[in-house]
């Protein structure tokens, strides 16, 4: 970090707290972020509301700009509605704009673990008692579907025209009518969710990214629900399907939570929250519904490099997940023969 | 003529070459970034084995099965947008042509994935 944007932060943070002093001690930049920039900052205030050491993380738009769903304003008004209903997101603290850093940006309360999802699902005690990590997931789903709109400062998420499910076939469709070539199977998966598309009575938040690799843990347990940039209004079931689908439990597929653990120990915990006990057929169509929606994504992962706007050996190869994406989409909706 | 051996035979001994020997020599994070290498040429080792006879296979079943001509790209196009009409809701023979392309694909792209289908 450059020493004037360094400065401007510390300037910026000793407003917010009413700090007579606010020095950055360390700064670093974490990977991992085509779209964002994340900085960890070890931070010594001087009075003020947040007198002695903090470790934060600002986040801010990455200087190549790439568009993103929400924008970090956006980012943050989700954090602070999750945060407000005790969903376990690492807290949002102030946001600022680019008189300050040059490019608007947050600053939230940093959250420690790893999230590392093919290591979650295999190493004993990373996240605690499996099963009540499971639970646990249920409980935060349940407080984040409390919220429902209109909701004060999400006025920025629209509200479907359609159920739902019907706006996804919609828009799956309509990628597909974009792309340049044709893939029957997903055709044949979108097909049935239309057929099959429930009514959906109550429109709640929904993350719509929630799974194994997106939040993180430690020895005790979750410490982070993370990836917000897809929330959304839309069906309560389609957090508990997307988390179940089989093609997020990174090869645990016995274990049908995430790769964690049972089913019924996510919806234990969702009904503690809730008092609504999810009915496993309905959370099945979501399942699909998640399948068809992952394999759509890794087609436009796989089409930044294809395009040749981006090319990445990683985005490449996720365009070759798509094939077996399909193959489960077709054993769901009975077409199987073997 | 081509020299052997062919390219498929090439790529799976460099796949080799760089998990036995290079892979364990690599610092932790460059693991992903090897264990990708090792499923983009196995990938493309897979492609070459199969050659075209899968591709010509799926074109001459499309061909009969919706009694059009054209190529694999446009016999696709045709089949999606039929299905997405309905038209192959109750029919048999497209399910058993939409699930042979599939695990054909998947054969290439990701065989790991077979063996839980019972394949």
């Amino acid at each position: 970090m450059q020493a004037e944007q360094k400065k401007a932060i510390e300037n910026f943070l000793a407003e917010k707290t009413g700090a007579a002093l606010a020095r950055v001690d360390s700064a670093s930049l974490l990977s991992g972020g085509a779209i964002q920039e994340n900085w960890l900052l070890s931070v010594r205030f001087e009075g003020g509301s947040c007198h002695g050491d903090l470790d934060c993380v600002l986040r801010s738009d990455a200087p190549s700009g790439v568009s993103a769903s929400h924008s970090r304003a956006q980012e943050f008004a989700l954090l602070t509605a999750a945060f407000s209903v005790e969903v376990t997101v690492p807290e949002p603290l102030w946001q600022g704009d680019e008189s300050v850093f040059g490019r608007h940006f947050f600053v939230m309360r940093r959250a420690s673990g790893t999230a590392a999802g093919y290591r979650i699902v295999k190493e004993a005690g990373l996240g605690g008692d499996k099963e009540k990590l499971a639970e646990r997931i249920g409980e935060e789903m349940a407080k984040l579907h409390s919220i429902v709109p209109p909701h004060a400062g999400l006025d920025f998420l629209k509200c479907p025209s359609l159920s739902p499910a019907l706006q996804g076939v919609n828009e799956f469709r309509e990628f597909l009518d974009g792309h340049h070539t044709a893939f029957p199977a997903l055709e044949w998966g979108i097909r049935w969710l239309e057929k099959n598309a429930p009514v959906t009575d109550a429109l709640v938040l929904a993350h719509r990214d929630f799974r194994t690799g997106n939040y993180m843990v430690d020895e005790n347990g979750l410490t982070a629900v993370l990836d917000w940039e897809f929330a959304a209004w839309s069906d309560r079931l389609e957090d508990l399907g997307w988390f179940c689908a089989r093609c997020w439990r990174f090869g645990r597929f016995e274990k049908e939570a995430g790769g964690i653990g049972s089913r019924r120990a996510l919806l234990d915990g969702y009904e503690h929250v809730s008092g609504i006990r999810p009915d496993p057929d309905a959370i099945f169509f979501w399942e699909v519904y998640a399948h068809v929606r992952w394999a759509i994504i890794a087609l436009q992962q796989g089409e930044r490099h294809v395009s040749g706007h981006e090319p990445s050996l990683e985005l490449a190869l996720t365009a070759h997940i798509v094939p077996e994406l399909e193959l489960e989409i077709l054993r769901m909706t009975g077409v199987q023969h073997a | 003529m081509r020299e052997h051996p062919d390219g498929a035979a090439l790529l799976a001994m460099a796949r080799e070459v760089l998990r036995k020997e290079l892979l364990p020599l690599l610092p932790k994070e460059k693991t992903y970034d090897a264990l990708m290498l090792i499923n983009a040429i196995g990938i493309a080792e897979r492609q070459l084995q199969f050659g075209e006879q899968p591709q010509r296979a799926e074109k001459a079943e499309l061909c009969a099965l919706l009694d059009e001509e054209g190529s694999l790209a446009e016999l696709n196009r045709s089949f999606a947008r039929k299905i997405r009409e309905g038209e192959f809701d109750s029919r048999a023979a497209a399910r058993q042509l939409l699930w042979d392309a599939t695990v054909q694909r998947v054969r290439e792209s990701s065989p790991k994935a077979l063996p839980a289908y019972g394949l």
